[in-house]
């Protein structure tokens, strides 16, 4: 077994309803092709660098998931096919990194309030 | 070769930064990246990596940054990953 990190960006425009589903979609698919899933993340609404498919902003979801080559072709092929999503990026890494989070912009936000 | 020798000329004027400084002596700057409890080289560390980013986007060359051959490698893949999902 080897530790992956996973990246995809979809569309703005969805709801919060949508975005559960499709996190439980693509979970199910990594447990369900011999891997598991260490942490699921989400970085919600940002702003591109730069336009991508005539999109400014999207959502970003963000896995660590253990798993074989196997888990990672069943992934992406799905995600090829996927309308919603506008890109995607799968990483190897040496060791699952599950205290820091970048992106944890939410949570601070609703503390202040 | 004639390439390198510019590149070096280039470098030792580079190094040179005060005009009081003895010649001979070599100034050096660790690299900020390496030491003791360096700062983690992430994709997702977008504050870290603009440090080492123009204002155009570019990637600034070590030479500049003095950061190490083998950290400069891994800022660079960092930094590429960080574009591909547009993060930088």
């Amino acid at each position: 077994m080897n530790c992956y990190e996973h990246v995809f960006i979809t569309k703005g425009d969805l709801t919060e309803g949508q975005s559960k589903k499709i996190i439980g979609k693509y979970e199910d698919i990594i447990n369900k092709n011999s891997g598991k899933v260490v942490k699921t993340e989400e970085w919600g609404l940002r702003n591109f660098a730069y336009k991508i498919k005539n999109a400014r902003k999207g959502f970003y979801f963000h896995f660590k998931f253990e798993g074989v080559a196997k888990t990672i072709a069943e992934l992406e092929r799905t995600e090829n096919i996927d309308e919603i999503l506008i890109r995607f990026l799968t990483i190897k890494v040496k060791k699952h990194d599950l205290e820091t989070n970048y992106f944890a912009k939410k949570e601070f936000d609703k503390k202040v309030d | 070769m004639k390439r390198k020798k510019n590149i070096r000329k280039k470098s030792s004027s580079f190094s040179k930064l005060s005009l009081f400084q003895k010649s001979g002596t070599k100034f050096f700057k660790p690299c900020p990246l390496s030491g003791k409890n360096p700062p983690v080289i992430d994709y997702k560390n977008i504050k870290l990596l603009k440090k080492y980013l123009s204002d155009s986007g570019r990637i600034l060359p070590s030479r500049v940054t003095s950061v190490s051959q083998k950290k400069q490698r891994e800022l660079s893949q960092a930094i590429k990953r960080a574009r591909l999902i547009s993060l930088l």
